[in-house]
Parts: C-alpha cells; structure tokens; sequence
C-alpha cells in the first residue's frame, strides 16, 4: 500500500509544527506574539487528536481553546495595549531557578516515557472504536454500565464554570460597592 | 498497518508541557505566565487520549472523557486569570511580575 506512513507524515508535521509554536510562547517579546504561537501549537494538536482516532476532542480543542479562551486572551492583550515587556531581559540570573526544575522534569519525563514498551503504538485502525460523540456521550452519562458514568462530576463542571463567570465579572468591575454606577471619565486614573 | 508509536506522542506531550512550565517560570510577563499554564494543560490532555488509545476495553473511552473536564477547567481558569490580571493591572500599571512587590516593601 502507497500511503502506509501517511499517519506518521502527517503525525511528524503537526509535531514539528506545535513544538516550534511552543518555542514561540517561550520566547516571543510581544503577547500578541504569543498568544499566536499557542493557538498554532492548539490547532496542530487537533490535528493530532483527530490523528489518534479522537475527533469529540478534536473538535473541542478547536472550538473551546483556539476559539473562545484564545479569544479572550487576545481581547484582554488588545484592552492593555501597553503590555510589552521590552524592560526585562529574557534570561537573567534569577531565570536559571525557573530553567533548573523545568530541565529536571523533562529529564524525568523522557526517563520514564523512554522505559515505556517500545512495542506499544497507536494503530490507524478504522474498526478500533472511535472517541466520538456517540461513545463519549454514553461514556460520560453512563448508559449500559453498573458506575452512573462522570454524570455528577459533569454537573459539577457546570456550577464550576458558573461561578468563573461571576467571579470574573465580580473581579473586572471597578467599583464593586456601586454597581449601577456608570463608566464617566474621571480623571484619569 | 499504519501507526504511530505511543512514546513519539509522550515525548511530544513532554516537550510541551515542558515548555510551558518554562514559560510560566522564567517570563515576568503575566500574560506569558497564563499561556504558559494553557500550554501545560494542553500537553497532559494529548497525554490522556494517546494513553487512552493503548488501552482496552472500557478505559479506552475514560480516556477519552478525562480531557472534556481538563477543558472545562482551563477555560474556568482562564476566565478568572484573566479578570485577576485585569485588577492588577488598574492597581499597579504594569504586567511585570517584579511590580507586585508590596509585601517586600
């Protein structure tokens, strides 16, 4: 069969493509800057997610993280227009305390992932079940099983996600005592 | 059969969720401290669903919901640090972390 590696092509691609991304949230001057190089390193790693036969998440990923969250970074980044760090140098003195267990964890990590069987791979197999919405949706509300499923922590989520939104209302108002005061020019302050 | 092996996904995983928690420890900008937390939680979700892929059975799928509430989470997270970063900033001026220093002072 021509195309037996495409899946690993494809794979290498998106790797190299959210890995460099990554490198550019590490090192980029301007938010801006930033915030663009995380939504390529989400987008590819849809990719990878539809890649490895899950597309609910794929599609998540699109829509929650590169759309709504990166959206809301990149209006909060648009408000504070003067977010620029041109001040401080990238890696300083003090940097080396942060590069030291970041370096620690990675030896760490590929010390484990590297004593993984080398046998075990993710197979492109279309009879393999799928992370669908059919299956997740029976997974997450549990049809069929003796275990009610992730149901009450899926209503948990919810109250979570709730009380963000009026806590971060609550935190972005500027005057918490006057609520119906409207937003007059006062000074410059 | 087309594959791909499950440790190029782990590494992968690990080299993101490494870079973020570089980018949260060494940049003074907050911005760049939130993106840094989006990219690690990024990571361990690919980390859920390529484990999830090898396993059997029924796990395959628990694998496969564990990232639906990583998201939930991150978007929960997101919303409020940036609402947080929005009062520090009208408080001090300024997105270097240095700035926030009072209790030193």
């Amino acid at each position: 069969m021509g195309f037996a590696m495409i899946a690993q092509v494809y794979f290498w691609i998106f790797a190299a493509i959210a890995a460099a991304c990554a490198l550019g949230v590490m090192l980029s001057r301007h938010p801006i800057n930033g915030a663009m190089s995380l939504i390529g390193t989400m987008v590819s790693l849809a990719g990878i997610f539809s890649l490895i036969a899950s597309p609910f998440m794929a599609t998540l990923q699109v829509l929650v993280y590169a759309g709504a969250v990166m959206m809301l970074v990149v209006f909060v980044i648009m408000v504070l227009n003067c977010a620029k760090d041109h001040s401080t140098p990238l890696f300083d003195g003090a940097g080396l305390f942060g590069v030291l267990p970041a370096a620690a964890l990675g030896a760490l990590l590929v010390r484990v992932f590297v004593g993984l069987d080398k046998q075990a791979t993710v197979a492109m197999n279309p009879q393999a079940p799928r992370g669908d919405v059919d299956a997740i949706s029976k997974t997450l509300f549990g049809a069929g099983q003796h275990t009610g499923g992730w149901a009450l922590l899926f209503l948990a989520v919810g109250i979570l996600l709730l009380t963000a939104i009026v806590g971060a209302v609550l935190l972005a108002k500027r005057h918490l005592d006057s609520p119906s005061e409207p937003a007059t020019i006062e000074g410059g302050h | 059969m087309d594959t791909i092996p499950l440790i190029h996904l782990q590494l992968l995983s690990a080299f993101l969720f490494v870079a973020g928690l570089a980018t949260v420890l060494l940049r003074r900008n907050l911005f760049f401290v939130l993106m840094g937390v989006e990219l690690m939680l990024n990571a361990a979700n690919l980390s859920f669903l390529a484990w999830s892929r090898v396993q059997s059975g029924a796990s395959t799928m628990e694998g496969q919901v564990s990232p639906l509430f990583s998201i939930a989470i991150a978007a929960a997270e997101a919303c409020v640090g940036l609402a947080m970063l929005l009062a520090v900033f009208r408080s001090r001026e300024s997105l270097d972390t240095d700035a926030y220093s009072r209790m030193k002072e």
